[in-house]
């Protein structure tokens, strides 16, 4: 009798389930996912790849080559789909990917005229900012669906030449691992590629243009409200560096080769602030 | 094991402490503490002192993960008398702080007291990856302090093709990035997580779930967890310097590199190298810390390369049996 492997799985997955004390795990209600800490994703994950897996396999077992690269088929596209979900949100921590962002910029894209024409300009910048990082975000988008496509495809190329084995647990991890394979190899390509260099490297400036600017502004309103700035702690600890550098007894590791001569016993000892840092000429 | 004791094992596991071999702290500065084991063997033969510099991105727990898997005990149990420099954790105070400090203030301290302890006019060192470029600077600028010379999983040549971070960094304008702050351990992460995305923040994670019910092993693989994401932030003034100076502008192979005013020749570097090198290591690859030979005076270098990756170097089953008798028979030998 054949195995089911869609039950041994959920047994498996279900050793993750939150217990009770005395009670039996499930895989199969949503509380059996909130109690599994970190790992319910992975065994959602892990669930889907299974439940694909198995339809899979079981509807190439006899089945005529066209049914069987139609079956590998699906099963790359789900693939691709899934690990599209996963990929790195780069643009998150700021919004990208907002339909309105483009509006938004738009309604900056004005002279800059009169009292506040500095604001203006800094909003324009901005804006602008927001735009190229927009544009840097969509590139690695593409890029990544290029890469999960090309991972796909060698994926299925494999599945198809093969002959299905018999499923076990033994079996869906070998081809689990081998899309693993797939998929490192094929963003290895891309994450290696000039385009892709260069898009990450325009959202990386693009963003630090835009977080310069934020931060210009936000000093501003803390000046008007009579605030400490960042830029002003920053000089105040350039200032104490300064000093500290100037503190008569600073000196640096003796140059001799000779060594001083050794206490009896090595005591822990914690330097005297101030007295370490020594005098330079050339600051890096 | 039954199911329930596998969810005991996972919940007992969120628990599990790194490091294990006895050390008391010798020196302290600021958020710097000098560590010095206590010996567990006879001492070796010289009792020349080593010690380890680790690098600044990551803790150096890992190198005394747990007492089957610490390179640290290996050498303790090889005689030799080991210290350790912890950097601790940068916050906004020391965002100026620069690899000048770093190098020619803080670890020529750390050497200089050790050398006073011992009335010894050089010891060994042992640097790991970034603390291996710091060792090579320190070296450089300081050849009468150091006797041997061990790098491990060191970079040297960043601007070698298989190399995927110098890539993605070589276009960035990294001072704007940095700015004026330090340098989030969470970005670090993530980028380090983007360079194998599918295996990192997936396939291990299956692999755990799949791997069988034995809870050592998952309280093996909760430790090197909590390790890779204990990422300190990293100093913005020294990380800048670091980026630019080696990842962008190569300054090590070009023999342009500055610290403190003072230039780092390795050319001029005499003393005996051992260089430890890790043959799968997807984050230093292994041509770039090979590229050490040619770019050193020494006549007395050796290269040892090893199966492993770079993690594995430290804390694999492999590098438990092959590593600190490598170091300790090389050090013995001179």
């Amino acid at each position: 009798m054949e195995p089911d492997l869609w039950r041994q799985w959920q047994t498996f997955a279900a050793q993750f389930a939150p217990l009770e004390q005395g009670s039996a795990p499930s895989a199969e209600g949503p509380q059996g996912r909130h109690g599994a800490f970190g790992f319910a994703p992975f065994i959602d994950s892990a669930e889907r790849f299974a439940a694909e897996a198995r339809a899979f396999i079981g509807s190439s077992v006899n089945a005529s080559a066209s049914s069987l690269a139609d079956g590998a088929r699906k099963f790359s596209d789900f693939l691709r789909d899934q690990a599209a979900a996963a990929q790195p949100r780069w643009g998150a921590a700021f919004g990208i990917g907002n339909p309105n962002a483009a509006n938004a910029s738009a309604q900056w894209d004005l002279p800059a005229l009169g009292a506040t024409r500095e604001y203006q300009q800094r909003a324009q910048r901005m804006a602008e900012a927001w735009r190229r990082m927009d544009d840097a975000q969509r590139r690695l988008q593409r890029l990544w669906s290029d890469a999960l496509r090309d991972a796909a495809a060698t994926f299925a190329a494999g599945l198809g030449t093969a002959t299905p084995s018999a499923p076990s647990t033994e079996a869906l991890n070998k081809l689990y691992d081998t899309w693993i394979g797939c998929a490192e190899d094929a963003y290895a390509r891309t994450a290696h590629s000039e385009a892709f260099c260069g898009a990450l490297a325009d959202f990386a400036n693009a963003s630090s243009q835009w977080r310069g600017e934020l931060q210009t502004t936000l000093e501003q309103w803390a000046k008007m409200l009579d605030l400490p700035t960042r830029s002003e702690i920053n000089a105040l600890t350039q200032r104490l560096r300064s000093l500290e550098e100037r503190l008569p007894g600073a000196s640096k590791p003796p140059a001799s080769s000779k060594p001083p001569a050794a206490s009896k016993k090595a005591k822990p000892k914690v330097a005297a602030r101030g007295t370490r840092r020594a005098p330079r000429k050339a600051k890096a | 094991m039954t199911d329930a004791g596998f969810y005991a094992s996972l919940a007992a596991a969120r628990r599990v402490a790194a490091g294990c071999s006895e050390r008391e702290a010798v020196w302290q500065s600021g958020k710097l503490t000098l560590f010095r084991y206590r010996p567990i063997a006879r001492p070796a033969v010289g009792g020349v002192p080593l010690l380890i510099v680790y690098a600044l991105v990551n803790r150096p727990y890992m190198m005394d993960l747990q007492e089957d898997r610490s390179l640290i005990r290996g050498l303790l149990a090889a005689g030799l008398d080991v210290y350790l420099i912890d950097w601790g954790y940068p916050d906004g105070a020391d965002r100026f702080t620069t690899l000048a400090d770093y190098i020619d203030d803080y670890l020529a301290s750390c050497v200089e007291r050790i050398l006073r302890t011992h009335r010894l006019a050089a010891l060994n060192i042992l640097g790991v990856c970034q603390g291996g470029v710091f060792s090579l600077c320190y070296s450089a600028l300081h050849p009468q302090r150091v006797r041997n010379l061990v790098t491990m999983v060191t970079p040297v040549d960043f601007h070698t093709p298989a190399d995927l971070l110098s890539k993605w960094v070589r276009k960035i304008d990294v001072p704007a990035w940095v700015g004026e702050g330090n340098v989030s351990g969470d970005a670090l992460n993530q980028l380090f997580l983007s360079l194998m995305p599918f295996r990192l923040t997936q396939q291990k994670y299956v692999h755990l779930l799949a791997g069988g019910l034995d809870s050592a092993r998952i309280e093996n693989f909760m430790r090197v967890e909590q390790w890779i994401f204990d990422s300190p932030d990293q100093a913005g003034a020294a990380f800048r310097e670091f980026v630019v100076w080696l990842y962008q502008e190569n300054r090590l192979v070009h023999n342009t590199l500055e610290i403190a005013g003072r230039k780092v020749d390795l050319r001029a570097l005499r003393l005996p190298i051992l260089n430890l090198i890790g043959k799968r290591d997807h984050l230093v690859r292994p041509e770039a810390s090979a590229a050490l030979k040619r770019l050193v005076g020494s006549e007395d270098y050796t290269a040892l390369e090893l199966d492993l990756g770079h993690i594995g170097m430290y804390i694999s089953e492999r590098a438990q049996r092959e590593v600190p008798g490598a170091i300790a028979g090389w050090l013995a030998a001179r």
